[in-house]
């Protein structure tokens, strides 16, 4: 899952993205609010968290400006402001959920999996699709109740395609969910990571449209 | 006998005090006056009977002479007022004609050269006031005389008519001064009572109608101290607010770091990890020092002085923070011009924390390999400390912010709390100094200018 952090302090960010690589996901990392709306604007990130004390350009005027535009990725504001008129601010503003500083790093991970399991209308911990379940939380996927061993990469193609179940995704938006800034993508190797995920769950659940992209079917194909 | 009486405490007491003093006093005045007015004109119209009554009796006796020799013959009492005159006639030294109650002697008697005029004696143990007159031809001498006391009877009836209506009036003057007294203290009393009525942490003016215009700069003064009082409060809300949220960031990355070590997998994550926790508690450590100081500083007004030597002092912070700047591989250079010591009055270890702010500050915020140039000169009588770098400076907008609590200039990438500043500018208040901020014309960053004018 991968997702923009916007904060300007050196150390917080530095270990809010390894805590977040820790448990899986992408973290893409801004210092100023600028950045941050440059970032929202070009990038489809599944969630971002935004500190308001940004320079340059404040958390919420960001918020506010990329909410305008129409840009829907769930944004988790982070702050040390604790105040109740600060957070309906935030809220008001197009926050999706507001945590105060300190934060503790598995409750920040589970509130960003709840953001955008929310954001793709499924309120379950768990993604389902025919008898394949995926639990973001411990990262592991189930077939019809047996575990499947998936490899990091194969996890998060597997969860952006249920994310986007029975939506057409091009190569292009699957390469932008799977690598985040500086990871060197290699030729071919959606083709190769589908492959496998075909190999391991079965040839149903993922089909290919001949030059557009490929579509994961939530639901059984009827015989 | 007022010195024997404590002067009350209470204002109305006072007035009370001062007012039935001073109309005592007035009264006590007036009355001397009256007694010795209505004392004279009785004196001088009394003399002139006694005068008038001699020259009678001096005619009368002449006349006597031509006709009859008639010797020692007493005159009748006519009025009961009488007794208290009296008369006596001598021709050629022997007695000639007296009243009832006069002596045989002459009533004047001891002065022998005593031949006219008024005088007072003693006789039968009562004073008398006597005019001794003579006829022409000096054979006949003639005494009136009247009582003193007399004539007191007379002068106390006079004053008794003054002075009865002002006894009877006293107690109702205590009583009308007594009233007016408290009504006029009236807003003094409301006053008091608004005072006593207020919850402490009430700071809203005090407001009084009719306000009178005595109480008006008391009243006034009173609402400065809870205007300023309710600043200083708020002052310090603020400060602990900002200063708990300042906190909370570096104890985030504190317990972040922390976590991502007892996640991390590998040894070089964790060892990472590690080493951001202790950097995270540095950093506590730095906020919560300046914090301290700021807090210090602005509970000390008037921290002690004396003479301070700005170039030796600025020298030794450079001194002691170039081991920073030479781990930046930055150059930091300090410029003095040595025509004697540049010396200011000042607080040495306060001006020390200010010049160690600016220059640590410089060090901070200048990218490596940055030239910073701190100089201390003494020109048209004015001790100038400047510390100006080669790093990104700052647009206008930003140089106007600096100051403000816990304002971090975008993009440093260093972790600072804006908090140096707001101790910079505190300690230059306290010693009167300007500071001024500008991009440095030499080395193109920015360029703060310390300034003691004499």
């Amino acid at each position: 899952m991968r997702i923009l952090l916007a904060e300007d302090d050196s150390l917080l960010g530095d270990g809010l993205r390894a805590g977040l690589r820790q448990l899986g996901f992408l973290v893409d990392w801004v210092r100023d609010g600028e950045a941050a709306e440059r970032e929202l604007r070009a990038q489809p990130y599944e969630a971002a968290v935004l500190d308001l004390g940004l320079p340059r350009r404040d958390g919420l005027e960001v918020l506010a400006a990329v909410r305008r535009s129409g840009i829907k990725t769930p944004v988790l504001v982070l702050t040390a402001r604790d105040a109740v008129p600060d957070r309906i601010r935030g809220l008001d503003v197009g926050a999706d959920d507001y945590v105060v500083k300190p934060v503790d790093l598995h409750e920040l991970a589970a509130r960003l999996r709840a953001l955008v399991r929310r954001a793709h209308g499924q309120p379950q911990e768990c993604l389902r699709a025919q008898d394949v379940e995926l639990d973001p939380a411990s990262r592991t996927v189930r077939k019809a109740g047996e575990a499947v061993a998936l490899s990091t990469r194969e996890f998060d193609l597997l969860q952006a395609f249920m994310l986007g179940a029975d939506r057409v995704l091009s190569r292009e938006q699957l390469e932008q969910q799977l690598y985040s800034w500086g990871q060197e993508v290699e030729s071919n190797a959606i083709e190769v990571h589908i492959h496998n995920l075909r190999r391991k769950l079965g040839p149903a659940l993922i089909h290919t449209v001949r030059g557009v992209g490929y579509m994961l079917q939530r639901d059984q194909p009827r015989p | 006998m007022m010195a024997l009486i404590r002067p009350p405490r209470s204002l109305q007491g006072r007035l009370l005090l001062l007012v039935l003093s001073g109309v005592a006093l007035v009264w006590l005045v007036t009355s001397a006056l009256t007694w010795r007015d209505v004392r004279h004109e009785l004196d001088e119209l009394l003399d002139g009977h006694l005068a008038q009554a001699a020259a009678l009796l001096v005619a009368r006796q002449a006349q006597e002479m031509e006709q009859e020799d008639g010797h020692g013959l007493d005159a009748p009492t006519l009025h009961h007022y009488a007794p208290k005159v009296a008369f006596q006639v001598f021709h050629e030294g022997r007695l000639a004609l007296r009243s009832a109650n006069a002596p045989v002697a002459p009533m004047v008697g001891a002065d022998r050269d005593f031949r006219s005029g008024f005088k007072t004696v003693q006789l039968q143990g009562r004073a008398w006031r006597v005019f001794a007159a003579h006829g022409a031809e000096r054979d006949v001498q003639v005494y009136v005389g009247e009582q003193v006391g007399s004539r007191n009877d007379i002068l106390w009836a006079v004053l008794r008519s003054t002075l009865w209506p002002m006894v009877v009036a006293l107690p109702l003057l205590v009583a009308a001064v007594w009233w007016a007294v408290r009504q006029g203290m009236q807003p003094i009393r409301q006053l008091g009572r608004l005072l006593a009525e207020r919850r402490p942490q009430a700071l809203h003016p005090v407001t009084l109608a009719p306000l009178p215009s005595e109480m008006a700069p008391m009243i006034g003064a009173l609402n400065q101290l809870f205007e300023r009082i309710g600043q200083l409060l708020e002052a310090e809300r603020r400060f602990t607010a900002d200063a708990a949220h300042e906190l909370r960031t570096p104890i985030a990355a504190i317990r972040m770091q922390a976590q991502v070590a007892l996640g991390a997998s590998d040894d070089a994550l964790r060892n990472h990890a590690l080493q951001g926790t202790l950097e995270g508690c540095d950093r506590a450590t730095r906020l919560v020092e300046q914090l301290l100081s700021l807090s210090r500083l602005e509970a000390a007004d008037s921290p002690a002085m004396d003479d301070v030597d700005l170039r030796a002092l600025a020298r030794r912070v450079v001194a002691e923070l170039a081991p920073r700047a030479i781990g930046k591989q930055q150059s930091l250079e300090f410029e003095g011009n040595e025509n004697g010591p540049c010396v200011m009055p000042g607080n040495e270890t306060l001006l020390a924390v200010l010049v160690r702010n600016l220059v640590d500050n410089a060090v901070r915020y200048s990218p490596p390999a940055a030239r910073i140039r701190v100089t201390v000169q003494r020109r048209d009588g004015q001790v100038m400390l400047s510390v100006e770098d080669s790093g990104p400076g700052l647009t206008e907008a930003e140089q106007r912010r600096l100051g403000e609590r816990f304002f971090r200039v975008a993009g440093s990438g260093e972790s600072g709390s804006g908090l140096g500043w707001s101790i910079v500018r505190r300690i230059a208040a306290v010693h009167r100094l300007a500071v001024d901020v500008r991009t440095s014309a030499a080395l193109g960053g920015l360029e703060v200018r310390v300034v003691h004018d004499e």
